[in-house]
Parts: C-alpha cells; sequence; structure tokens
C-alpha cells in the first residue's frame, strides 16, 4: 500500500558522497546558523564529505535528539536549505536528505550516543511526549536529572506518532527515536492524564520541576459543520490511518477543507490510500498558502484537486456550499466524506496555565515556581525543529534555577 | 561536424589518429580489437605475448579503483599480467586484423624471459603481420623478476634486450619504459643504443591503492593477501607527463619519438601529451571504465583544438611546449601576481578565507556580516591559492607587481 511505504527515497552511500561533494563546506557556515536546534549540518556534512560517518551520527544525535525525524519532516526550505550558500550557484544541498542517510546509519550501525549524565539527586516531571517533551527529557538525563514523562495516549511522540502520516514518517522510526530516550532512563507513563489520574499538586510535590511540554492537538471545527455524521476532523482521520495502518474504509469521492500542511497530509493520504476523488477546498489563494511549497507539489503531484480563495458558507449533509472570497462565484460540492482540516488548539485544562492564542502570553519557559512550558504552547514556529530547541532551552532553564550538578 | 586530418606519422608508420589502445586487458583478442578499429581507434597495441614456456596464471579478483568523494577510479590498480591466450591463438589473432583492418595500424607487445625469447617473439609477430614493436620492458607485476619492470629498471638489459628484438625483425620498435626510477633517461638512452626506434611510457606506477581496514590488507584480497602492482587512471598523467618532459629535455633526445601513456581520457589530456612530444598516444584505464566510445570524443575535440590552434597537421604540435618547461631555478621570479576578487561573482561561501589563512599566508580577510572577503595586499605573497579553491571563479589573476628592489616591467610578464 503507497500509504506505508516512505515517498522519498534515501540516498545510497554513492549517491550520499555526490550530495555531500556539492557542499561548499564554507566558512562559518550559514546553514549551521539557521537551524533552530543547532543540529549543526555543515559540521555534519563535513563528517560525511570526509567518510566519517559514525562522526556524523554523533554531531547530529548530541545536537538534536529527534536527528531521525526532523530528517524526514523539518521544513528545511525554511532554515538550513534557505541559508545554503550553494543557492548562489543552483540550488541548495538537500540536508534533510544527507541527515536521513546518517541517521539510517546510525541506527544500522547500532551506535549508542546519547548517555545520562551523573545522577544530582533530582527528579523532573515532563507533561507531554511530544518532540519537545522528549527533548527536554534528553537533555535533563544528559545534565543527571531523572525523568518521568506523563503521556495521556496509549503511545507515545504525540503528532509524531498520531498525526505526521505514514509515508512521510513511519512508526518505526519514531518508535526507535523513543526507545533511545527510555534506553537512557527516562520512564513514560502510559494513559495518564493530568487532573483526572494525578493532579498538578501531586507532581510539584513528588518533582523539583514540572514541565508542561503541550502542543496543539485539538482540532478545530466550523459551527457549520456541527453534528454533520459526513464530518470528521484531521486530527481525527489522520491519527486513525496512522493507527490502523492505512486499513481504513474510505468512500471514493472526500472532500478536505484547508490550506496548511495537515491539510496537504490529508488529501495526500486519501489519494495514497487510493480514494478516487479528492477535492481540497482551500480559503486561501495560492500566492498566500499557508502549506509548504514541498507540501503543495506533493499534493498536487498525487492528483488531488485544489481550490484556491473560496470559504465554506452552507453545508446541508454531504453537500457543501462555498462562496469566493473577492469575486462573485459559487462552489457547490457534494462527497461522501468531508474532513475539516481548519487547525487545531491545545487543551491545558487541568494545568492551570493560561493560554492566549494556544500560547502562553510570556517569553521564556517558566510560568510559575516549579513549572515551565515547552512544546508548541511555548511561544515561536509551530515546527519539530523548533519543538527540539524549545526542550533543549527549558531543560538548560531549569538546571540553572535548581542548580544540578554545578557544585561538584 | 568538422573534420580534419588527424594523421601522424610515427616510427614511419602512417596513422589515420594518434589514438591507440595500450597493451593491456582493452586489447586482449580479435573481437576486442575489432570493435576499437571499428569504433575509429587509429592503432592497437595488442596485449603483451610472452614467450610459451611462460604460464600466466591470473588471480581474482585483480582490480582496485582510487576514489574520492562521488569519483570513482581516480586512479586504478591492476593485477593482470600478459596476455593468458595461448601463443598459437595471439598470433592467429595479429594475423586477422591485418589482414581485415590493412590500413588501422597492429602493434605487437611482446616481453622476453631472455635474450633467445625477445628474438624468436619479434619474428613471429612480424610474421603474423604486425606493423611495429613495443617492447614491455616495464609491466610491474609479473611473477617473474627477469620479466617487466625490473628489466626496465636496468639499462643493460635494456640495450641486450632491444638489440635481440632488432636482430629477429626488422619492424619499428619501441621500448616500453616504467616510471617506477628516479630518472627514465639512462633506460631510455640504452634501449636506443640497443636499436629502439622509439619510447613509450610511462607504464604503471608500482602501488597499493586502499587497504582493508578491517582484516588490515590491501585490495584487492586474495585469499587473505595482496600485492603491489601497477597504478594507472587519471591521477597518474602528471607523473607521465614529468618523465615524458624528462626525456625531451635530455641532451641528444630533443626529437626523442615517444608514444604517450597515462591516466589519457579526454582530447585535453591527449593535447597535453602530444604537446610535450608524444606523436602518439595510448589508452587503457578510461576505456576500461567507459569503454571504446571515448575515442570520439578525443578525435573530435582534438579536430577543433586544431582549428582553434589553427593547424593543419598534427604533426605541427607535436613538442611545442617542451621549451617552456624550464628548471625550476631558471624561472623569473621578480615578480607577484594579486588575485582579483569579483564580488558580483562571489557568492560568499568563505573557502578562499580559510584555504589562504591555514594554507598559505593569511592575507585573504573575511568581512563576517557581509560574507565577503577581501585580500590585504600586505600580506599576499601571489600563490593564488585562493583562486584554485573558489567554486565559481570569482577570483583571477589581478595586479602584477615587481618585488622590492627587482627590475621589470609588470605589464610586460607573460601571466
Amino acid at each position: 500500500m503507497k500509504y506505508m511505504k516512505e515517498a522519498e527515497p534515501s540516498y545510497t552511500l554513492s549517491t550520499v558522497m555526490e550530495e555531500a561533494a556539492r557542499c561548499l563546506l564554507c566558512h562559518d557556515a550559514p546553514c549551521s546558523k539557521m537551524c533552530p536546534a543547532k543540529t549543526d549540518p555543515a559540521r555534519f556534512i563535513r563528517s560525511v564529505r570526509f567518510r566519517n560517518f559514525k562522526g556524523a551520527a554523533e554531531t547530529i544525535r548530541e545536537n538534536n535528539a529527534m536527528g531521525a525525524i526532523c530528517a524526514r519532516v523539518c521544513p528545511t526550505e525554511r532554515y538550513c536549505e534557505l541559508g545554503c550558500t550553494r543557492s548562489g550557484i543552483d540550488k541548495p544541498i538537500d540536508i534533510g536528505g544527507i541527515q536521513r542517510f546518517v541517521t539510517d546509519f546510525e541506527q544500522q550501525a547500532q551506535m549508542d550516543i546519547l548517555h545520562k549524565g551523573k545522577p544530582n539527586g533530582m527528579k523532573v516531571a515532563i507533561v507531554g511526549s511530544g518532540p519537545s517533551g522528549l527533548q527536554t527529557a534528553v537533555t535533563l538525563l544528559e545534565l543527571g536529572y531523572a525523568v518521568d514523562i506523563y503521556e495521556k495516549n496509549a503511545k507515545a511522540g504525540g503528532y509524531l506518532t498520531y498525526g505526521i502520516p505514514e509515508y512521510r514518517l513511519p512508526t518505526d522510526i519514531v518508535d526507535f527515536e523513543i526507545k533511545r530516550i527510555t534506553n537512557m532512563g527516562a520512564e513514560i507513563k502510559y494513559n495518564t492524564t493530568i487532573g483526572e489520574d494525578i493532579t498538578m499538586a501531586q507532581l510539584k510535590q513528588n518533582y523539583q520541576a514540572v514541565v508542561l511540554a503541550i502542543g496543539s492537538r485539538e482540532a478545530k471545527s466550523l459551527p457549520l459543520f456541527e453534528g454533520n455524521p459526513y464530518m470528521e476532523t484531521a486530527v481525527s482521520f489522520l491519527a486513525r490511518a496512522k493507527m490502523h495502518h492505512g486499513q481504513l474504509e474510505l468512500p471514493d469521492n472526500v472532500l478536505v477543507i484547508g490550506g496548511g500542511d495537515v491539510a496537504m497530509d490529508v488529501a495526500t493520504t486519501l489519494k495514497r490510500l487510493d480514494v478516487k476523488h479528492v477535492t481540497d477546498v482551500v480559503y486561501e489563494e495560492f500566492n498566500e498558502f499557508k502549506a509548504s511549497q514541498k507540501e503543495l507539489l506533493g499534493t498536487q503531484a498525487h492528483g488531488v484537486t485544489i481550490i484556491d480563495g473560496y470559504v465554506p458558507t452552507a453545508a446541508d449533509g454531504k453537500k457543501v456550499t462555498f462562496k469566493h472570497r473577492h469575486i462573485d462565484s459559487q462552489l457547490v460540492i457534494e462527497a461522501d466524506k468531508i474532513i475539516l482540516a481548519v487547525g487545531q488548539k491545545a487543551n491545558a485544562a487541568g494545568l492551570g496555565l493560561q493560554l492566549n492564542h494556544d500560547e502562553v502570553p510570556f517569553t521564556g519557559y517558566q510560568a510559575a515556581p516549579q513549572v515551565f512550558v515547552t512544546g508548541d504552547i511555548a511561544q515561536g514556529d509551530k515546527t519539530v525543529v523548533w519543538s527540539v530547541k524549545r526542550g533543549k532551552e527549558v531543560a538548560t532553564e531549569i538546571d540553572q534555577v535548581l542548580g544540578g550538578n554545578q557544585h561538584d | 561536424m568538422i573534420n580534419k586530418d588527424l594523421s601522424i606519422d610515427f616510427l614511419g608508420v602512417h596513422f589515420d589518429n594518434p589514438f591507440c589502445l595500450s597493451s593491456s586487458p582493452v586489447g586482449n583478442c580479435y573481437e576486442m580489437c575489432k570493435k576499437a578499429y571499428d569504433t575509429g581507434w587509429g592503432g592497437v597495441v595488442f596485449k603483451t605475448i610472452g614467450p610459451k614456456h611462460f604460464e600466466i596464471d591470473e588471480v581474482s579478483p585483480r582490480f582496485d579503483t582510487l576514489d574520492k568523494e562521488d569519483t570513482s577510479f581516480v586512479g586504478f590498480k591492476n593485477m593482470e599480467q600478459i596476455a593468458e591466450h595461448s601463443l598459437e591463438e595471439n598470433l592467429a589473432d595479429l594475423k586477422r586484423l591485418k589482414t581485415e583492418y590493412p590500413n588501422k595500424v597492429l602493434i605487437a607487445s611482446i616481453m622476453g624471459t631472455n635474450e633467445q625469447d625477445w628474438v624468436d617473439l619479434a619474428q613471429l609477430v612480424e610474421a603474423a603481420g604486425a606493423d611495429m614493436i613495443e617492447m614491455n620492458l616495464s609491466c610491474p607485476q609479473m611473477t617473474s623478476h627477469a620479466m617487466g619492470s625490473d628489466v626496465g629498471a636496468n639499462p643493460e638489459l635494456c640495450k641486450k634486450y632491444c638489440a635481440a628484438v632488432k636482430r629477429g625483425s626488422s619492424l619499428p620498435m619501441m621500448a616500453k619504459m616504467t616510471p617506477n626510477i628516479t630518472n627514465m633517461v639512462p633506460a631510455a638512452q640504452a634501449s636506443l643504443a640497443g636499436g629502439a626506434d622509439g619510447i613509450a611510457t610511462i607504464n604503471t606506477v608500482k602501488s597499493v591503492a586502499n587497504l582493508d581496514l578491517k582484516r588490515k590488507v590491501g585490495l584487492p584480497v586474495i585469499n587473505g593477501k595482496s600485492s603491489i602492482s601497477g597504478y594507472s587512471g587519471k591521477a597518474v598523467k602528471p607523473i607521465a607527463l614529468r618523465f615524458i618532459q624528462e626525456l625531451r629535455a635530455a641532451k641528444g633526445l630533443e626529437h626523442l619519438p615517444i608514444s604517450g601513456i597515462g591516466g589519457i581520457e579526454t582530447w585535453e589530456d591527449a593535447a597535453e601529451f602530444i604537446l610535450l612530444g608524444s606523436s602518439t598516444v595510448q589508452v587503457t584505464t578510461a576505456v576500461m571504465q567507459y569503454g571504446y566510445r571515448i575515442v570520439e570524443d578525443m578525435k573530435n575535440g582534438l579536430m577543433h583544438y586544431m582549428a582553434e590552434q589553427g593547424v593543419d597537421h598534427l604533426q605541427d604540435l607535436v613538442g611545442l611546449a617542451n621549451h617552456n618547461m624550464l628548471p625550476a631555478e631558471e624561472l623569473d621570479r621578480s615578480y607577484k601576481v594579486y588575485p582579483k576578487i569579483d564580488l558580483d561573482k562571489c557568492i560568499g561561501c568563505g573557502r578562499c578565507y580559510i584555504s589562504c589563512f591555514d594554507g598559505a599566508h593569511q592575507a585573504m580577510e573575511w568581512d563576517d556580516d557581509k560574507r565577503q572577503p577581501f585580500c590585504n595586499q600586505d600580506k599576499c605573497v601571489g600563490c593564488q591559492l585562493c583562486a584554485l579553491v573558489c567554486p565559481v571563479g570569482a577570483i583571477t589573476y589581478g595586479k602584477v607587481e615587481m618585488k622590492p628592489g627587482r627590475q621589470g616591467v609588470p605589464a610586460e610578464k607573460v601571466i
């Protein structure tokens, strides 16, 4: 099934050398400066160029505990590759592709790069096991803290596990990244919801610090579709596709509403699950699209019909009426299933946290004594690489506050 | 499509173009040489024929390559010896080739273990129809020390065996030299004294190309062991050109007829060998990698070069560069050339800055904010390393300046 197969082919030993040989090995390389997580592509590409694949894997892994995941899902065109000097000649180095080769090599070579620091006797609770929570755990473990991760779902990984489609990010890859972290000593407490199974007060009592590593995982809806039996949210659909390994009953005609990366994931997933007619109606016009260029092109290449500039005005069962935002035009689409990809929101119930547009209203990471935030509810880009950045930074901040091993 | 006469006379034999297969696996039988002639090669040096009593027994595997980044075959290591077919088969192939291709040049490479072998082989290949003989005095991977490069490193043996060949045959003859010596001139002169009409060079360079780091043995591995053997391909071109220049610079050898060999892949490589004194050129490694078809671009490219140079006869290019190579002590050291940086072309990678600091004289300065280099002429020695490492050709030769206290006109310097 096309859904279960990783879409991008990986480099071989010879083709990765070809790509690494394109790298100009810049002085004070802009790519490395533009990686929010400081993964240091200039350094690991240079290692590949000089055939030090193990060293390349160390650079990636030590800087970014989500290295194999970022390699696959990072919108590199907005970060490292945007800075790539090679663009002055033709096109940027495929940094994500090289990173994927190196992290695949790391896994095949069974390298064990991350290690727990000398225990400092302090314990930190992390709420949420998405990329930010996982990175926070790794950095804290390296600094000598004991770490417990509280996850409300049955599996760890957050959006990595329940959101990003299999063909972009195989479950095996995510599971392996998480296994590295539990191997380091993090304990994950599954099916545990804060406020229901354990309270914030208890956490504060049992741990020196609590990190709220929360993303925006709850689907937003549109009032027009309340109670519509043909409607499913993107969050629900993507999670079902992933949990059922693509084995879903789907009609031949599906309408998707939304124009971000999530909508592109939904539309492409439908196509890779062999749905005949997939129509995506988007509020934005093409020149103001939210989805990354790469995702948009991929979706179009799969044969999804994308209609831009329309907003839904009425829904009657399977029949949805749209109006163009600028011109006098109306569109009626009848579909056997309607998937809404119109955004997500954070659920901070039981955490004692005030959010403003799904973000904390302050910069930095400390919300209250003993309480820190990271993940998408902290300020900044909502990408995995930013989650990694925030994970490293919140851990460093906690260590500064708690003192850690500084008196050794 | 351009069409120019590429023909040339070498040792009294007319070649319709200078491109020949060298004596090696690429000219090992009738079918191979036939295909090479049909593809357009001017001549073939048939794989070296040895005496009947010397048995060839090859190892498997027998090759290795030196790679760099994504480029394979930068250099090539080869453990194969001389022709493994029987003497009768080889002679029959020579005969058939000459009968079917009377206007193509057929060169028989031979190798004996003693004087009588050389006499006999020379007689046999002449009778089979060869136009020319090449004496293989240089194969570095023979299983006998009475053969190959051990002979070629010994001028007395070279002379003796050349004389033996001349006793066996009146064909024009070239002695193929080994580069595994510090000075090729004595061996070449001895060969000429023995009767050689010209020199073919270089044969392969003794090498260990790579090691298997786990098993701690050279490559290729033959039942757990390996052996030093000949190295060829693009990487040896500079070594070949050096030997050819040294031969042509030796007193009395200014007009030495040479068949140039060593890392030729393109028409440009071939032109370099010709400009340093080669009348014909021989190719193996590039054929092993890419096939006989490479001769098409070598011929066409060389024709265009002749047209650009306004030359109608290839002979007119032979040796034109020899007089421009001087001993180091005779070069003009009175001036330096500063780099000229074209900031419109510069893409800001900083490689010039790194190389100048780490590998030269710390003259290239770097603006962190603008990501731009700047040459500090107080420190610049004019080595031009920066221009060589620049990936976009943004650095070229700029201002020429006489060194302090030196006489001369900068504008007159040919840089």
